[in-house]
């Protein structure tokens, strides 16, 4: 079907045919009748030029409702994309006759056309907005303002408000729409729209609500008013959830934190989530001066009254919509107050909470009326106004609030309110989640915005007396619950999804703030902790083997992760401090240091965790699930406490805060190198040990042994000093490197432990020392390895499953050791490598077929390469490399022409899957003997003993792109490493790259047309740097008379006769045709033009060709003229010379960025 | 538990055992395990617990190697599962015959003729995708390329599993 013919004024006839054969098409789609050719008819009204009058007509005429919604589309379509070619009046007549027509047919059946036309008039307004005089926006103003009024009646009102609604959401840069012109455009339009109209549109919103309110009030039923003043109040919300900037920067400096009792911090990581409102102090008068808020207030309490009544109900769009606006003038916030030290935003909020409070209170009246079948609604949004106003108050403010109203401080009502939700969580217990589920999630977060601040603020001059009694009081409730749940999830199997990893993680956020919660009362907290803790110890001596002890064990499970929150913090890569109120809020002396709170509950959690050690009660009482919170909670613990007192604890003695810090002191003493660290160490090496060797193939136990507990004790440099030191640290590396017991670990454990083991020679201080610890530990290891290679008859036993468990084993442990590597020992890592070259070779011939063993074996050169190579000195570089390059040939040799064979759809996907990972590795280890090119510590060049990198990687990579499919670079990671080191090559080293033979040359050229026209916007730009590195070397090479690519850049014939164009020419054809006809995301279009430049510069009499080709083939003329100026622009505005620098470049990017909003729009028309 | 019964000393004569036992909790994704008297290449494990406070348990999902059937097994983490002995030959192929019977070149100078492309009639897909193959084969071939073929077996059985193109005669 050809585009519909526009002439400038098309007949009756003619529009009545287009008409219909629109119509046709709707209906026909709608009841699913040759859908495709439909599809086509619709899109090519869109897509025709100048198809206005026909959508006027159709809009205007037709009764088919789907079809005025497809001329609504076209309009907008055609208009955006031939903006630039239309004068003022046709654009002004354009939207004046979208608005007209949802005014006219406001009262209309089918709102989704009138929703279209509106939002079509919206986005041609903005489009036009920078162009549009101040006078002309009125007058189109003039008619909405008129219609919001309700001087046209209810219907047209209501139109008037929903057409704002677009409007400012078109405004706004989360909810506009793309309309292919740069960010800047969207920029300036919010800013222009928040400064000269969002106020009025907000005010005349407010009108309108007003003008319906009585007649809303006063009747029974619900009337149309209700219409109205639902989306006034929805456009109400929208507005302030504008996200206003103008006025931000003032904020800051008219309030004061501390004295105003409201802040501004952004301290919570929760804060991120609740908006605040923040309009300036120009909103002032409407906001609050006009008691807009007294009116929302009264408006929600007569609805309240209502809920019986006929088509009222708590859930009726009306009354979610007031609840909303409430929540969202909680969040009210800065210059719009004045600065009178928060007075006036105190009254506004007691007023909200006047007004909301009796949603939630008292809370078991309500809860138990939501149990009883009310709508949960408002109790949720009660905790969501509660947790605005915590993010606008301090604690103080916060607590003041309902004093006026209640006997209570606002932090009591919201003790007991939460208590009441966790009641009701407890006793319904389900998977599914609840209003209580949601009610407790939003109260914890109200907790986290009071109680954030304690980990910097003494918590006497965080919180009220009261407040913290209500802390109290609350977490001993949230103990009793977390513990009466244990015990009756206790005999619940779960399954899979139950081990210590997910459910911590999950449970973690939950249980900080539970931690936030206990801290703000941590004198009375601990001691609870601890009672509790020591009574269910003591039900398990006395239970031992006389009665079944899951229930109590699943309770001291949940009391270990609970306490371990409580009383550390993660840390999260860093080193974490001592909680704050635990450093300030216990007196103690030194002398009875044992008595601190903390150091005996950490006592005696370490006590009953050292009862592990005897077989007898890891047999009846320490079931792997508890190892797990045991060992979880030893490594949170230990990086807190344990021997952290070197320097930290004798500078706070100097700096004379001894007072004020003496809890912290005594703690961090107790538990240092001096005193109890060393004995503590040793037992929790000793429980590492036990869980590694005693618990058989409880992989999650030994998982967090291995990568948590045993990981981050040598993480810790103070520790591993100290770990080097003891026996049965030395016992656990005998037992790695000589018995057999640790071969059953996971291979991943093994790793880690390898690599742990190899990294705590860091704690060894003598240098000779820690590299003969590493030999003496990998020793045996490589030693396996090598004579098991040299074996005569390996190649037969090799396929032994014992043989193939072995071998992979100690693989892992190398490729672990090899990770580890540090300055220190590198070279014993590197004669470890070393070592092993030759075997490795053997194996990988050996094990050619057997995939798992061949990635091992890659993935631990790829370690070793990388930790190796920025160290090595010219010859052992030589011989690193030229090992790489054997290892690249022999996998090659294997893979290359291999056709997998197999019954099982699956089992060839997965050896596809296998292939792909092999060859991200390769990719790997060629990207990290590039480095050594960019980073070399070692003490000559390399080029000393001949080895060219960039000729070296060049070599790797044409042996294994040949192994690399189109198929394959659909995996996103290898598409990418394989660009990535693709376009670093040819940036870096284009000359190497000139001199590739043919083949070599023509395969990566391939590759790079592929990535060119990849959906990855990543790929594509990386192929476009490649491609700027090319064209700019060219350029400068052949300018200084060089050869530069030389042959590669004339046509040549192939064999076939056919001409192949030179590679330049080639990229600008395509490139060209990218930018200009397909699809692509505008970020790209600064790279593009980087690359674009050179290119131009490179080929320039092929560039005025296809220029010339894209003119004439442009039949309109006056399209044609424009055409031939903007192509005429782009090489010549703004100075643009012949060179490369960076000023031209930046020229060239403004150049293109106009150009292609100047032309694309016509040039994609049909 | 005790591993007393682990065999980790290789046996002298390498085609004496066809399986051997390893313990469940060491056994990987992509290793080989028996399943049902089946040698099977494992393509998913994971691991879940007896009850909250018991012991480990592994479940395996594995292909078997030569029919292609999935098969599932669980088993505590610490109790031993068979492992096939799974061995792979290269014989350079010879012919190639109108029914997917192959002959090979042995080692030793002699030809092995009793082995044909893996086909299953049952499922018509795969007929598809198996008459790609032989056309590959063939096609190859007959352009005079080598073709390696490559052999796999275990317990008592065998398959042609994968095919290479060494260049030209």
């Amino acid at each position: 079907m050809q585009g519909f013919t526009a002439t400038s004024t098309p007949d009756l006839a003619e529009l009545q045919s287009t008409m219909r054969a629109i119509e046709h098409a709707c209906t026909s789609i709608q009841m699913h009748l040759n859908p495709g050719a439909s599809e086509a008819v619709i899109l090519s009204l869109g897509q025709s030029s100048q198809p206005y009058k026909t959508c006027q007509f159709i809009l205007e005429n037709s009764l088919v409702a789907t079809a005025r919604f497809q001329a609504a589309a076209a309009i907008r379509e055609a208009a955006i994309r031939e903006w630039g070619c239309l004068s003022a009046d046709d654009k002004r007549g354009l939207i004046s006759f979208c608005l007209c027509y949802v005014m006219q047919h406001a009262s209309s059946p089918d709102g989704f056309v009138q929703a279209k036309v509106s939002s079509v008039a919206a986005q041609l307004m903005k489009r036009g907005w920078l162009e549009f005089a101040p006078a002309e926006k009125d007058a189109l103003f003039y008619q909405v303002n008129q219609a919001i009024l309700g001087n046209h009646g209810i219907d047209v009102q209501f139109a008037g408000i929903k057409f704002l609604e677009s409007l400012v959401s078109e405004f706004s840069p989360s909810t506009s729409s793309a309309m292919g012109l740069p960010r800047e455009f969207h920029e300036q339009c919010r800013r222009s729209l928040e400064q000269d109209n969002l106020k009025t549109f907000y005010r005349w919103t407010q009108e309108a609500a007003l003008s319906v309110t009585n007649r809303i009030i006063e009747s029974d039923s619900v009337v149309p008013e209700v219409k109205v003043c639902t989306a006034a109040l929805d456009l109400m919300l929208q507005i302030l959830n504008w996200d206003f900037h103008s006025n931000t920067s003032d904020t800051k400096i008219n309030v004061n934190v501390f004295s105003a009792g409201v802040r501004q911090d952004g301290d919570s990581p929760k804060r991120s989530e609740c908006h605040l409102v923040q309009p300036g102090s120009d909103w002032r008068d409407v906001l609050l001066l006009n008691s807009h808020v007294g009116w929302l207030l009264s408006l929600y309490a007569a609805l309240r009254l209502k809920f019986s009544c006929e088509g009222y109900w708590l859930d009726c769009p009306i009354a979610v919509s007031a609840r909303k606006l409430v929540v969202q003038f909680c969040s009210l916030v800065g210059a719009v107050f004045l600065s009178d030290d928060g007075k006036m935003h105190e009254q506004h909020l007691m007023q909200l909470l006047s007004g909301m409070i009796e949603w939630v209170d008292p809370p078991d009246v309500v809860s138990k009326a939501i149990e009883n079948g009310k709508s949960d609604s408002e109790m949720l949004d009660g905790c969501r106004a509660l947790l605005a106003i915590a993010n606008v108050t301090t604690p103080y403010a916060f607590d003041r609030l309902l004093k006026s109203m209640r006997p209570i401080g606002t932090l009591t009502f919201l003790s007991i309110l939460m208590s009441e939700v966790i009641k009701v969580l407890m006793t319904s217990n389900t998977e599914e989640e609840t209003w209580s589920w949601e009610a407790r999630d939003v109260l914890l977060d109200t907790w986290t915005a009071i109680l954030t601040p304690i980990n910097t603020i003494n918590v006497n001059a965080l919180l009220p007396s009261e407040g913290i009694q209500a802390a109290a009081n609350l977490f001993g409730f949230i103990v009793e619950c977390e513990l009466r749940l244990a015990s009756a999830t206790a005999f619940n199997d779960e399954g899979d999804s139950d081990h210590l990893h997910a459910s911590v993680s999950a449970m973690d956020e939950r249980l900080s703030c539970y931690a936030l919660i206990a801290r703000a009362s941590i004198d009375v907290t601990i001691p609870l902790l601890t009672r509790v803790f020591s009574e269910r110890v003591a039900r398990l001596d006395q239970g031992r083997d006389i009665i079944d002890l899951t229930e109590t064990l699943e309770e001291l499970y949940s009391l270990l992760l609970i306490i371990g929150h409580v009383i550390a913090d993660e840390g999260e890569g860093e080193i974490p401090l001592v909680p704050n109120t635990i450093q300030t809020q216990f007196v103690v002396n030194d002398v009875e240091a044992d008595k601190h709170p903390v150091i005996f509950l950490s006592s005696s959690i370490i006590k009953f965790a050292e009862q592990c050690l005897s077989p007898e009660m890891r047999a009846s009482v320490f079931s792997p699930r508890l190892m797990e919170s045991i060992i979880w909670f030893l490594a949170r613990w230990s990086r807190t406490y344990l021997m952290s007192s070197d320097g930290i604890g004798e500078k706070i003695i100097d700096s004379g805060h001894h007072h004020e810090h003496s809890s912290k002191k005594a703690l961090l003493c107790f538990f240092g190198e001096h005193n109890q660290g060393k004995l503590v160490l040793d037992i929790i090496l000793r429980i590492c040990l036990t869980t590694l060797a005693s618990y058989p193939g409880e992989k999650d136990l030994q998982g967090l042994t291995c990568f948590q507990l045993l990981h981050s004790l040598v993480e810790q440099k103070h520790i591993c000093v100290h770990l080097v030191t003891l026996n049965s640290w030395h016992e656990l590396a005998t037992a790695f490197s000589t018995e057999k017991g640790l071969l059953l670990l996971d291979t991943a454990h093994q790793r880690s432990l390898a690599q742990t083991l190899v990294r705590s020679a860091s704690g060894i201080r003598n240098s000779e020392v820690s590299s003969q610890y590493v030999r003496n530990l990998m020793g045996p290891i490589t030693s396996y390895i090598v004579e098991i290679s040299s074996k005569n008859n390996f190649k037969s036993i090799a396929q032994q499953p014992d043989i193939i468990l072995s071998v992979s084993c100690l693989l892992e442990r190398l490729r672990g050791a090899a990770s580890a590597s540090e300055p220190r020992t590198q070279k014993a890592i590197y004669e470890l490598g070393f070592s092993v070259m030759n075997p490795i070779l053997v194996l990988l011939e050996v094990y050619k077929h057997e995939s798992a063993v061949v990635y091992l074996l890659l993935k631990f050169v790829v370690d070793w390469v990388d930790g190796q190579i920025t160290y090595l000195e010219a010859q052992e570089t030589a011989a690193v490399v030229s090992f790489c390059m054997r290892l690249l040939q022999l996998y090659s040799s294997h893979n290359i022409g291999k056709i997998s064979l197999s019954l099982s759809s699956s089992l060839l996907s997965e050896a596809k899957t296998d292939k792909y990972r092999d060859l991200r590795a390769l990719l790997q280890l060629l990207s990290s003997l590039c480095s050594k090119d960019m980073i070399d510590f070692s003490s000559d060049s390399i080029e000393a003993q001949g080895t060219n990198i960039s000729q070296v990687v060049y070599f790797g990579l044409h042996m294994i792109t040949p192994l690399i499919s189109m198929d394959l670079l659909k995996y996103p990671k290898l598409c990418h490493d394989y660009f990535s080191l693709l376009s670093h090559m040819l940036e870096v080293y284009p000359e190497t790259f000139a001199q590739l033979n043919s083949d070599a040359f023509a395969h990566i050229l391939g590759t790079l047309d592929f990535g060119l026209h990849h959906q990855d916007a990543d790929v594509v730009s990386k192929c476009l740097r490649a491609l700027q590195a090319l064209a700019s070397y060219h350029y400068k090479e052949s300018g200084n008379g060089n050869i530069g690519l030389g042959a590669h850049t004339v046509a040549l014939k192939d064999s076939n006769g056919n001409v192949q164009e030179g590679l330049l020419s080639r990229f600008l054809r395509s490139l060209l045709k990218l930018l200009l006809f397909e699809d692509y995301s505008l970020d790209l279009i600064s790279v593009a033009a980087d690359a674009l430049l050179p290119l131009i510069l490179c080929e320039q009499s092929l560039y005025q060709r296809l220029g010339n080709e894209l003119i004439e083939r442009q039949a309109n003329s006056t399209l044609r003229s424009r055409l031939a100026n903007a192509l005429h622009n782009l090489t010549s505005a703004n100075q643009l010379s012949s060179s490369l620098d960076r000023i031209n470049y930046q020229r060239f990017r403004k150049n293109l960025n106009s150009f292609l909003v100047e032309v694309r729009g016509f040039l994609r028309t049909m | 538990m005790s591993d007393e019964e682990h065999h980790f000393e290789s046996k002298a004569d390498a085609g004496a055992s066809k399986t051997y036992p390893q313990q469940a909790g060491t056994i990987r994704k992509n290793g080989y395990i028996v399943i049902k008297n089946r040698p099977c290449k494992v393509v998913e494990v994971s691991t879940s617990k007896t009850g909250k406070h018991g012991h480990a348990k592994c479940h395996f999902v594995g292909i078997d190697i030569f029919t292609g059937k999935k098969l599932e097994d669980i088993v505590p983490s610490s109790h031993n599962c068979d492992v096939p002995h799974v061995n792979r030959t290269d014989y350079q192929l010879i012919d190639i015959s109108e029914d997917g019977f192959v002959s090979l070149l042995t080692e030793s100078g002699g030809t092995k003729d009793d082995l044909r492309l893996p086909t299953d009639e049952n499922l018509l897909s795969q007929l598809v995708l198996i008459s790609i193959w032989v056309k590959q084969i063939k096609d190859g071939f007959a352009e005079g390329k080598d073709l390696v073929v490559s052999v796999m077996s275990s317990m008592g059985e065998e398959q042609i599993c994968a095919l290479k193109d060494i260049g030209p005669k």
